[in-house]
Order: C-alpha cells, then structure tokens, then sequence
C-alpha cells in the first residue's frame, strides 16, 4: 500500500485547518493559480485539490460531492430610507427626452459568490467548534465531540457531521477549550508527581470495590419533602440569617483567599429562596432573578400585612438601607465568581500551561465569522444563520484566492 | 503612500534574523545511506520554513496588547506596515469623513432627541459608512489616548490590516461585540423588557444575534449563581485578539450628541432564488414600473423587498416623515402598528393551539398518556416514504439499513 503523505509536509504545501506554523507557514507561501502554463483541466485539479486539503479535509470527497449545492447563498443590504423615498420605478423610467444621468452612478463591490463553495461544510458541528475559536483545529474540534465534551442546546452531541440549524446553541467544556486554546504544558518534577499520586488513587480506588447501592434509598432520598407555606416565625429567622450573612461577605475582602463565607452565603440565598414553595429554580436561576424573587417575596408579605397588622412585629422586612446593602452583597457575589475563574494561578493538575495564555501563533488564527455569536466567558456559541455572501465580502472563512475558489466550484460543477 | 520602514519601533520582536537556527544544525549529508539521490533539496525547503518562522513569522507568534496580530498587516519582510505610517497624517478623505461626522454631531445636537423609532444607529446606510463609523470610532479613541500619554502608539487598523488570510481579499476579521455591548443589550431587553426589532435598530445588531446575545448572557448569569468557574483568562485574551465594537452609553455626558456605533446592517435582503436569472421585460414607457411590478415579473409570489427586509417598520415610520407627519403622529403610529402586529401574531398563536386541542386527544393513564391524532391515508404521499405517514405500509421497506443513510439527528430542540 502507499504511503500516507504527511499532514503537514513541506514538499507539498497545504494549508490545513488548524493554528500550526506550518499552516501559517504555508498561507503566507500561498500564491494566485497558475493560469498560462497549465490546461483547464489541471488548474481546475490543483484548485480542488488545495481547497479541500483546506475544507473538510476529514470529511471523505463522497460525502462532500452529496453536500455541495451549486446555488450559493447572497444578502443585499437594503436601505431603508431608500425604499420609503422611491417606489423603484425611477430605475425603470425612460431614458428619453434628455433625462439622461450627469454622473456616472458608482458600480457596488462585487458579491464573492465564488468564496462561497465550501459553505456547506460551515455547518458542520466540528468546524463550527473551531471557528468559535474552541479548538485548535478541526480534528482537534473533532475529538472532542466524540468525546462527548460538546453539547448542542443543552443536550449532548456525540456526531461531528452534526448540520447545525440557525439558533442552535452549542457549548464546550471550558477546560477543554482551555486546553485546546493554551500554551501546552511542559514537563515538569512536579507534573510528574502529581500524574504518579493521580495514579495511585485510581488504583486504590479500583482495589475497594464500590458497594453496589440500594435504588430505592437512593430515591427516598431524592424525592424532596413537600414545602409549606413558610411560617412567619421561620421567615424572621432566616432573614436575620441572610442579613448576618450580607454583613459577613461585605467585610470580606474579594481577592481574599477564603471562600468560604461566599459560599455560605450563597447557600443561605438559597435557602431563602426556597423557603417560598411556588418558585421552582428555574425560574430563579440567576443572582439578578434571585434577588428580584426576594424582593418581591418580602413586597407580597409586606401587603398581606397591611391587611392583618396584627403579626406585624413578627414579620422582618427589608429597609431600603438594607435592600441597599443586599444588592450590593449579590454584586460582591457576582464579581468574586468573577475574579475566581480569572485568578490564572499555577496549577499543575491542569492540563494546559499555567498561568493560562494563548498558545503559539494564535492571534494569526483568531477571528470569529458573523454568522457565529460567541460568549467566551462559557464557551458557549450561537450558530445564527448560514453563512452569506455580500458585495465585497464572503463569510466562508478560506485563504485561497477567488480565482482559485472559482476554479474549485467549477470542478464540482461535474461537467469538466 | 509614506515609505515603509524597515526598522519599526518594534525592532527588537519585528527585527528580520537572517541567522540560520539552532534547531536544524544536522551534520551535513549529501545523501542518505540506502539512497542514490541527495537530500538537499529536503533540507533547503525546510532551512526556508525555519528562515521564515524566526523573521518574518515571528511577530505572529505573540498577540499584540490592544490590537489584532493578522498575516495581512505585515509586509513580506515581516514589517509591520501601519507601525510604519504616520499616524498624523490623514489623507483627504479620512479629513472629509472626519468634517462629515462633526457636523453630524452638531446636527444630532441641534435636532434634539429622536423618537425611539427613528433613531438609527449610525452609519446604517451601506456597508462602507458602517466601517468608517467603527474606523472613526478608533481614531477619536486613539486621539484621546494620544492626549493622555505622550508614548508611541500603534494606529488603528485599516481593511488591509485585518486580513488574516492575504490572498484573500474578500475576507476579513469582522469586529465582535464588546462585552459591555453585550451587557447592554441584556440590560435593555430583560431589564427594560423592550422588544427585540427595537434593541436591534438602538445598538445596529441583527434580531438574531441579539436573541442571541440574551440567551448567552442569561446562561453566563446562572453559571455566576451557580458558581461554576468561568473561563475568563481565554476570554479576556481573545477579546483582546479580535477587533471589538464598543458600547457607546448615550446617557453619559461626555458621549452627548453621539449615536451607537453601528455593529452590522440590519436590513439585509436575502437574494431570493427566483431572481438569480436575468429577466428582460418590455414595458410601456408610460408605464410605472415598481419594486412591486418587477417582483412580480420574477415570480408570482414574490413579495417587494421593503416588506422582506427584517424591519420593515422603519420603511413605514420614514413613509410617514414623507407624507408630513408630525413627530408625535409619526410615534403614535409606530405604535399603534407595532401593537396591531403583536395582537394579529396572538391571535395566531392561540388559533393554532386551539387547532391542536381540536385535533388531538389525550387519554391519561397510570404512567403513559395515550395521544390521538386524526391521520390521513394521504399523509404517507405519492411515494409513500413522508415522514408523516404512519404504521407499516405493506410492500414497502424501510431504508434505514441501505447504505449511505445518514442516522445523525437533523435537529435538537431547544
């Protein structure tokens, strides 16, 4: 059998999908096809043949033969206050009697539809990962789909030729992208030890046997106890706990090392907010709805109040001071998670080069194309719409000249 | 066209090191042991490949602080080319531009507030503006910063710089919203609880991706809660890699009189399929020939483009400035619209609901509920293979088990 040619070699140069020298290397030795000493045939040969070492390289030339559609997506940008002062008929009216135009209208930028062949393989859920700059290559992207780290709307994805549709959500594990997306790690004493202790707990852990568990504790345990209406006994209570609790984090300084006081607080939150039976965590879900559940708690109890003063004194309620100080105690909150995950300490059990940053050559690679809309702080991203043409410019992500992505549409146009 | 320097003020990282390194220092062979022909060739090209990493590639191998670090704004030496150009010295059109948007901002002085409606971002009107908006943008950022530090600063990125891939010259690294930008827009559509169409025409982002914007942030909020950890070092490095749109807050001050910087086009119209071809149809002079009339030309269906972009509502509120509608007519009738648009989508909504209630029948039981739905032998289609048919149809296999049937779902629901 053949030789398989190497990935990345040097006598053949081809770009390739990822972030490495040799694709820089080779984007930066790319030159316009050559058109005076080849035949038709061989340019439209070389064309493809460089494109796809490129687009979905991973993908077999069978497959991508079934994906590629000959009609190739454009927009216009329209303006409005055009379209409301002139009805379009001004462009269809006579040219007769002198209403010739004394200047010459300015002809728009051409529309790249021939950049656009390859804009099939944009939806694919690996290429996606890696132009969300969540992986260093598509491979890499690739891996970890079927590693079962990718989630496309909240669920599980385990299949890189996934077709994304328009507002589907795909997230990554941020470790994972860390890694992709870091320095690599060097080999370390320390490293090495900690791998060594690693394995000497799996091994300790596989010589215990886990007991097998009894199912039906387990789920009398699960299934949680029906709540009542809070009494308003219980609600002072825990009020006076959240307000100790308020005073406590705001004395705390938020680079300090100790979390635990957050934490607490977090859980007395928590608490409060689970006291009211009707709120399910969902719809409390964030710090901000969190709060505003609170509030308006203490808002309702404060008009049932009115109506019976009687257990007035039973009740707390918040004083604005104290509104004052409990949002800015969730502020606190906020910030400290914040600060936490951009601590970028050493740490060796990490995968990736601690402190984190961006691994070689990296910024040469980053950009993120409109038809993705990308939150980093999760690793998140929305696939918004296929990817268009618009005069001047084609949101396929390629570095290979428009003659050359004209030469390759042509090839698969199957009449050659 | 100032001349390029060699010699930038990056010398020390952008310098062009001619020294062959360390790392292919090999005992020269002229062939190998078992082989008749020499491997100079082998080591000349990559000789070349290391000669290019450690000059002109290696600038690329670190990001910049504060800028993007694209293959396209360095010249084949490896120099950077606008560190090399006088920031200064503007050429005459950057000068127009620059009187343009101060009178722009005088009149948006003098007109006073606009209604929620009108107030497009700006630069909404073509592609070009929209950049010059963002390069103007940059240049009154970079002028203040020159103010308060007298150091040596890079200059903005023109179109050149921001290619990534230089042979291309129709892609470039588009800008991509800033994380207060983001904040902002979250803040406006769950705080505020305004629309969507209007969120997208204040701060110039599509509808989409300010639907987008929202879902993301809420989940970034719930992992906050949640205390889950944050990748922030990637984030924070690679929002410093990418060209960003910042969020301009018109209720400061000192942003008085200026407009947000507009993100992408909003109207964008799709080109409809029907009219790719080229159609010649004589018509009367006399004739008024319309959007509506060529449409129709096209194809029946086809609706007139002030209708199929994603705000048509911003066609009809300027109409009405045509027709000589005073301002707070022109509001009232916004939203008068807006409101007979939201009631007629209800409507839909609950018709379609009512349809299903009619339609379907359920029977609870124990752990299963039992649905009925009324089904057509016509469902199946002429083939006999819609996804609608139901049961076994007889003399007809499924195909599940042929070769090249893909079993990858097609969707995911939300």
């Amino acid at each position: 059998m053949r030789k398989k040619p190497r990935f990345h070699s040097l006598k053949k140069l081809k770009v390739r999908q990822d972030w490495s020298r040799w694709s820089l290397y080779s984007i930066a030795q790319l030159r316009p096809p050559n058109v005076t000493t080849k035949t038709y045939f061989q340019q439209k040969w070389t064309a493809k043949s460089d494109t796809r070492a490129y687009h979905g390289e991973q993908i077999r030339e069978k497959k991508w033969k079934r994906m590629f559609r000959r009609s190739l997506p454009a927009v216009v940008p329209m303006d409005h206050n055009y379209l409301a002062r002139y009805d379009g008929s001004e462009q269809a009216a006579g040219r007769g009697a002198g209403a010739d135009q004394q200047e010459k209208q300015r002809t728009p930028p051409q529309t790249p539809y021939m950049q656009m062949t390859y804009y099939p393989i944009e939806r694919r859920l690996d290429t996606a990962i890696f132009r969300a700059l969540f992986a260093s290559s598509v491979r890499q992207a690739r891996q970890f789909v079927v590693h079962g780290l990718v989630k496309v709307n909240g669920k599980k994805m385990p299949y890189p030729g996934y077709l994304l549709n328009p507002g589907d959500m795909f997230q990554v594990e941020p470790s994972s992208v860390m890694f992709a997306t870091g320095a690599p790690k060097k080999r370390s004493s320390t490293a090495r030890k900690v791998a060594k202790e690693k394995a000497a707990e799996r091994a300790s852990a596989r010589e215990e046997a886990p007991a097998p568990r009894n199912p039906n504790q387990d789920a009398a345990t699960t299934a949680a106890p029906k709540r009542e209406e809070p009494t308003p006994k219980e609600l002072k209570e825990h009020m006076q706990s959240l307000m100790l609790d308020v005073e406590n984090v705001l004395n705390e300084d938020v680079g300090a090392k100790d979390k635990q006081k957050f934490r607490a607080f977090r859980q007395t939150v928590r608490k409060a907010v689970s006291l009211w039976s009707k709120a399910t965590p969902e719809t409390v879900s964030t710090l901000d709805s969190q709060f505003a559940f609170l509030k308006g708690a203490l808002n309702e109890r404060r008009a049932a109040q009115t109506a019976a003063p009687a257990e007035e004194e039973a009740t707390p309620m918040f004083s604005p001071e104290d509104q004052k100080k409990l949002r800015q105690a969730f502020e606190k909150l906020k910030l400290e998670t914040e600060h936490t995950s951009a601590w970028n300490k050493r740490d060796a059990r990490a995968p990736y080069a601690t402190p984190w940053r961006p691994r070689d050559y990296m910024p040469a690679f980053a950009f993120i194309p409109r038809y993705l809309e990308v939150n980093q702080n999760i690793c998140a991203a929305v696939y918004l719409r296929h990817p268009v043409a618009r005069p001047g410019l084609a949101e396929v992500p390629t570095p290979f000249n428009h003659e050359t992505g004209q030469l390759a549409f042509n090839w698969y146009l199957r009449n050659r | 066209m100032p001349p390029r320097l060699r010699a930038s003020h990056l010398s020390a990282s952008v310098s062009y090191i001619s020294v062959r390194p360390q790392s292919i220092a090999q005992p020269a062979r002229t062939a190998r042991d078992f082989s008749q022909s020499s491997c100079r060739l082998v080591t000349q090209r990559r000789r070349k490949f290391y000669e290019w990493l450690n000059g002109p590639g290696r600038p690329l191998k670190q990001p910049i602080p504060g800028s993007t670090n694209y293959l396209g704004a360095y010249d084949k030496y490896g120099n950077l080319v606008r560190a090399g150009s006088v920031p200064e010295k503007t050429s005459d059109k950057d000068k127009e531009a620059e009187a343009k948007a101060k009178a722009k901002a005088k009149a948006g002085i003098t007109e006073g507030q606009q209604t929620a409606d009108e107030a497009t971002a700006e630069g909404q009107e073509s592609l070009e503006k929209l950049d010059e908006a963002l390069r103007q943008q940059a240049k009154e950022e970079q002028a203040e910063k020159k103010k308060k530090t007298d150091e040596q600063q890079l200059s903005p990125e023109t179109m050149e710089d921001l290619r990534p891939f230089p042979l291309n010259k129709f892609f470039r690294s588009q800008p991509v919203l800033s994380e207060e930008l983001r904040e902002a827009i979250y803040q406006f559509v769950v705080k505020e609880g305004k629309p969507v169409p209007l969120a997208s025409i204040t701060f110039g982002v599509s509808n989409e991706r300010i639907g987008a914007v929202v879902r993301l942030k809420q989940m970034e909020k719930q992992w906050i809660a949640q205390g889950k950890t944050l990748a922030m070092p990637y984030s924070k490095a690679v929002l410093e890699m990418l060209p960003t749109t910042p969020y301009i807050d018109t209720s400061l001050p000192k942003n008085a009189g200026k407009r947000p910087i507009v993100h992408e086009p909003i109207n964008d119209l799709i080109v409809h399929p029907a009219t790719r071809q080229q159609l010649f149809v004589p018509v009367a002079e006399s004739r008024q020939f319309t959007r509506v009339d060529a449409g129709k030309a096209f194809d029946n269906n086809l609706l007139p483009a002030d209708e199929r972009i994603p705000h048509p509502e911003l066609v009809k509120v300027v109409r009405d400035e045509v027709t000589g509608y005073s301002k707070e007519e022109r509001r009232a009738l916004a939203e008068q619209r807006y409101l007979e648009a939201m009631e007629k989508k209800k409507k839909a909504e609950e018709a379609k609901k009512r349809e299903e209630l009619e339609t379907k029948r359920t029977v609870p039981q124990r752990r299963w509920d039992f649905v009925f739905r009324d089904v057509s032998v016509e469902h199946a289609g002429r083939n006999g293979r819609d996804p609608r048919g139901v049961g076994w149809r007889y003399g007809l296999p499924h195909q599940d088990r042929k070769k090249g049937q893909v079993k990858i779902p097609t969707k995911v629901e939300a």
